[in-house]
């Protein structure tokens, strides 16, 4: 038969959801179900001196009221258990839960959360990252030293405000700035932002016999066991996570909010308790992508080729560390100041601070836009100082097999070089612009993602495939993906393979989705399990053969893309548009070829809200960008078609040789359109890049 | 608040519920009716993730109050099938892209299908016009377009 991955793939929950008939957490209800409202701190930084619940309790239909002295000491978090379920004697950031409850409806719960009365005292609050990190900054956590860290012990971190810190440092960077030809220092600026998917948070919790069931929109079902375990002080088999599809995850969707209050009122009411968060909810109390201040210094040689690199990067972790899922407690790529560069010698250090704002968690590509913005910037700032076209510089310090990284890592391969070289084609570089038109670009690599897992697969009479996984489907094509892997494999049709996605009581540990990992961790499970099917049938056993495939993917492996974009710009007013985008990318081999071009489609609009539009404004710890009036994304009038370009014919560990695309093409829009506009006569240094700035810039001001 | 006997049809079948006076559309739709094709999303009428039909016409279900649809025909996204079979615009939203997590993908279909009722051969200005009240995060918009454009005959 043909190959399998010649044919566009056919969504295997395709039907289900262009018919309504696929199921999400909000859709799930049962018999007798209660609802869930919260009651959240009017102040970013205060003392809970007293909590007075009776007007709530009178309300009609009202059930249950928990305050934090009822769940005491429960805290969350998904490595550090740093934040209350509900606070019994701080809060932390406008909007801290300080009391759930549990009415017959919606409406009664809202009303009676409204109702609950608390005293607080006013403490001082830090808002600034450097300010919070200063010697005698106000304490956030002053009781750290009691707080769980699931699975390994805390790093040690330089201030009682800093939730994890770094530094590298390799080669000689001392001797390196001392040979270059010239040196130069910039600061960058992003505001924190939001995933903004368009599924806000849900969750259902009740307790059946010992069991406790929870349906919810968390990402990564096992490890919310795991959280629940610790929080609840259950045993973790006693605990199935349900996780139907998820609505938009981006990251954001591993940290759960309601589920911690929904098991304490499932538990004091009997009954089932739902939660469907509100929007303005997702924008003022859930995990953000990472406000950062980031201050690069690179020396270049005469040629502008780079000899040495320090950065020193500040992340706004806000009020807890607890939507981190790494033990450094940082965004994973914290530390990638230059990704994609040789650099011979390089001192990093980054740190991120608690202050009094909302928390900051894991957004697609963690750390890399930040430092993507800030690099891409940096460079280009460098190149025009130097008289040097910006895609010419970056041609003589992409990386090249057996140079080293900013980490000071050694690439054995790398397709940056033909990836510049095929953009430089592409996008038509050099060609004259006309008048009011400037052009950027910006270059960028993501790991292909690691972790292990297994499946389970069982092969039929009639030669059909059942697989069942842990795995959930957040829209990237996990299902899809893994039916296509076994049936070339097998060389059976996709259709003859169902993959069954299910709960954590019937399925393998599985690590969730999230960090790139889905085709190169589950896709090798899935072509281990066909494998072994594969050699169980040809050595004649009968079937069923049931089977389980496992992988263990610890490659360490990067792709790589570019993106050039031209924008028309207004110099009356600032405004600008972008009016042409080609992106080059890496991919290895293609598995579901719809959903390759749908990650670097949907990557590069998600990359140019943030650089156009997105801002979750702060003002005195209160989000004011509180709904999607206010909070932009892109719609489809600000999203110009893309030209993109893959390169499949370099392998990645995947199976088949397949790379990741889920996080690889986001993080650099932000700098090529900073680049475009630059090009057109205005560096803006800060996101977004606002009218208002430009215009500033045009007129000689700070931006 | 008073309540009120609403009668209206939803995709084509008579309904009769019973609601107060300030209920919203979309939860009669969804938590009445237990149609949860229907989605919520940003409660402010900005995402058009709630997205129905009323009488023809595109409304944003979150801000919609029910008593408005009194004697109205309503059509949701488990409506745009017909009998089984998947119509056009449901075929290209697979075959091109149109969705990836699938939250917003009803509103988008049925946004789709009051365009194309209204304008059977859009241009792509025409398409991003009438589309821009319909967030997505996940596709970039652009397999959307191309869905719109292939059901369109494009």
């Amino acid at each position: 038969m043909t190959d399998v991955l010649r044919t566009p793939e056919r969504r295997v929950e395709g039907r289900e959801k262009v018919t309504g008939t696929a199921r999400y957490a909000a859709d799930a209800a049962r018999e007798g179900m209660l609802h869930a409202a919260f009651a959240g701190s009017p102040y970013p930084h205060a003392r809970v001196l007293a909590v007075d619940t009776a007007a709530a309790r009178a309300v009609p239909g009202v059930r249950a009221v928990l305050t934090g002295a009822d769940v005491r000491p429960a805290r969350f978090g998904r490595r550090l258990l740093d934040w209350p379920v509900l606070a019994w004697d701080r809060v932390r950031f406008i909007g801290d839960r300080v009391a759930a409850v549990a009415a017959d409806t919606p409406e009664a719960a809202e009303r009676a959360a409204a109702l609950v009365d608390v005293t607080y005292e006013e403490l001082p609050a830090v808002f600034d990252m450097d300010a919070a990190l200063a010697p005698g900054a106000p304490l956030i956590h002053p009781d750290a030293a009691d707080y769980r860290m699931l699975g390994v012990t805390r790093p040690p971190v330089p201030h009682p405000n800093a939730q994890g810190h770094q530094v590298h440092e390799h080669g000689d960077p001392a001797a390196g700035f001392a040979a270059a030809a010239r040196v130069f220092e910039h600061e960058l600026a992003l505001p924190p932002v939001h995933h903004a998917y368009l599924e806000p948070r849900a969750a259902l919790v009740w307790i059946d016999g010992a069991t406790v069931h929870v349906v919810t929109t968390n990402k990564a079902p096992f490890s919310l066991r795991a959280q629940l375990a610790a929080v609840a002080g259950v045993a973790e088999d006693a605990i199935v996570v349900h996780t139907p599809h998820v609505g938009g995850d981006f990251g954001g969707k591993g940290l759960s909010l309601d589920e911690w209050p929904l098991y304490f009122l499932a538990r004091v009411t009997g009954r089932p308790v739902r939660s469907v968060l509100r929007y303005a909810d997702e924008l003022q109390i859930s995990n953000t992508r990472h406000g950062a201040r980031i201050r690069l210094r690179t020396g270049v040689d005469r040629d502008g080729r780079i000899t040495a690199h320090e950065a020193r990067v500040r992340f706004d972790g806000g009020a807890y560390a607890a939507g981190k899922p790494i033990p450094f407690l940082m965004p994973g790529e914290a530390m990638a100041t230059l990704a994609g560069y040789r650099v011979p010698a390089a001192r990093v250090e980054a740190t991120c601070a608690y202050t009094n704002h909302l928390p900051a968690g894991h957004d697609r590509a963690p750390g890399q836009p930040q430092n993507s913005f800030a690099a891409e910037s940096h460079l280009d700032l460098i190149a025009r100082e130097l008289g040097v076209d910006p895609l010419e510089l970056r041609e003589r310090n992409a990386i090249r097999a057996g140079d080293v990284d900013v980490h000071g890592d050694e690439w054995h391969a790398s397709e940056m070089p033909r990836v510049l070289a095929e953009l430089r084609r592409a996008s038509g570089w050099g060609r004259p612009l006309p008048p009011g038109h400037g052009r950027g670009v910006a270059l960028g690599a993501r790991h292909v993602g690691r972790g292990k897992t297994s499946l389970e697969l069982t092969l039929d009479e009639r030669g059909d495939v059942v697989v069942r996984s842990g795995v959930t489907d957040q829209g990237g094509g996990a299902l899809t993906m893994i039916g296509r892997v076994v049936a070339r494999e097998l060389a059976i049709a996709p259709e003859r393979v169902r993959v069954e996605q299910v709960d954590t009581a019937r399925s393998p540990v599985d690590p969730g989705v999230g960090g790139s990992r889905v085709t190169m961790v589950h896709g090798n499970a899935a072509l281990d399990g066909a494998r072994k099917l594969a050699a169980a049938r040809d050595a004649g056993a009968a079937p069923p053969i049931r089977v389980v495939g496992s992988a263990d993917q610890t490659a360490h492996m990067f792709g790589s893309y570019a993106y050039a974009v031209e924008v028309e710009l207004d110099r009356e007013t600032g405004a600008f548009r972008v009016v042409d985008a080609t992106l080059v990318a890496d991919v290895g081999t293609v598995i579901n070829p719809v959903a390759v071009r749908g990650q670097l489609e949907g990557g590069f609009a998600f990359g140019l809200g943030q650089a156009l539009m997105e801002e979750l404004a702060i003002v005195g710890g209160r989000v004011v960008t509180a709904s999607f009036g206010e909070y932009k994304i892109p719609s489809i009038a600000d999203v110009p078609p893309l030209r993109l370009v893959l390169l499949t014919d370099a392998p990645g560990p995947g199976p088949f040789g397949a790379k990741s695309v889920g996080e690889l093409a986001n993080p650099a829009v932000v700098g090529a359109v900073a680049n475009a506009v630059a090009d057109a006569g205005a560096r803006v240094l800060t996101l977004p890049i606002s009218a208002e700035k430009v215009l500033a810039a045009l007129r000689g001001g700070a931006a | 608040m008073t309540e009120r006997l609403l009668r209206f049809t939803v995709n084509g079948e008579p309904r009769e519920v019973r609601v107060a006076d300030d209920r919203r559309l979309v939860d009669v739709l969804r938590d009445d009716l237990r149609l949860t094709g229907t989605k919520e999303g940003c409660s402010v009428g900005v995402c058009g993730v709630c997205g129905v039909l009323v009488d023809g016409a595109l409304v944003s279900a979150c801000l919609y109050p029910a008593v408005f649809a009194d004697g109205a025909s309503i059509t949701t996204i488990e409506g745009i099938a017909r009998g089984g079979t998947l119509a056009p615009l449901q075929e290209a939203f697979i075959s091109e892209g149109g969705f990836q997590c699938g939250i917003c993908t009803p509103g988008q279909i049925v946004a789709a299908a009051a365009l194309l009722a209204e304008r059977p051969r859009p241009t792509d200005a025409e398409i991003d016009e009438w589309m821009t009240g319909s967030l997505c995060r996940c596709t970039g918009y652009a397999g959307i377009r191309r869905a719109i454009r292939k059901a369109a005959g494009g």
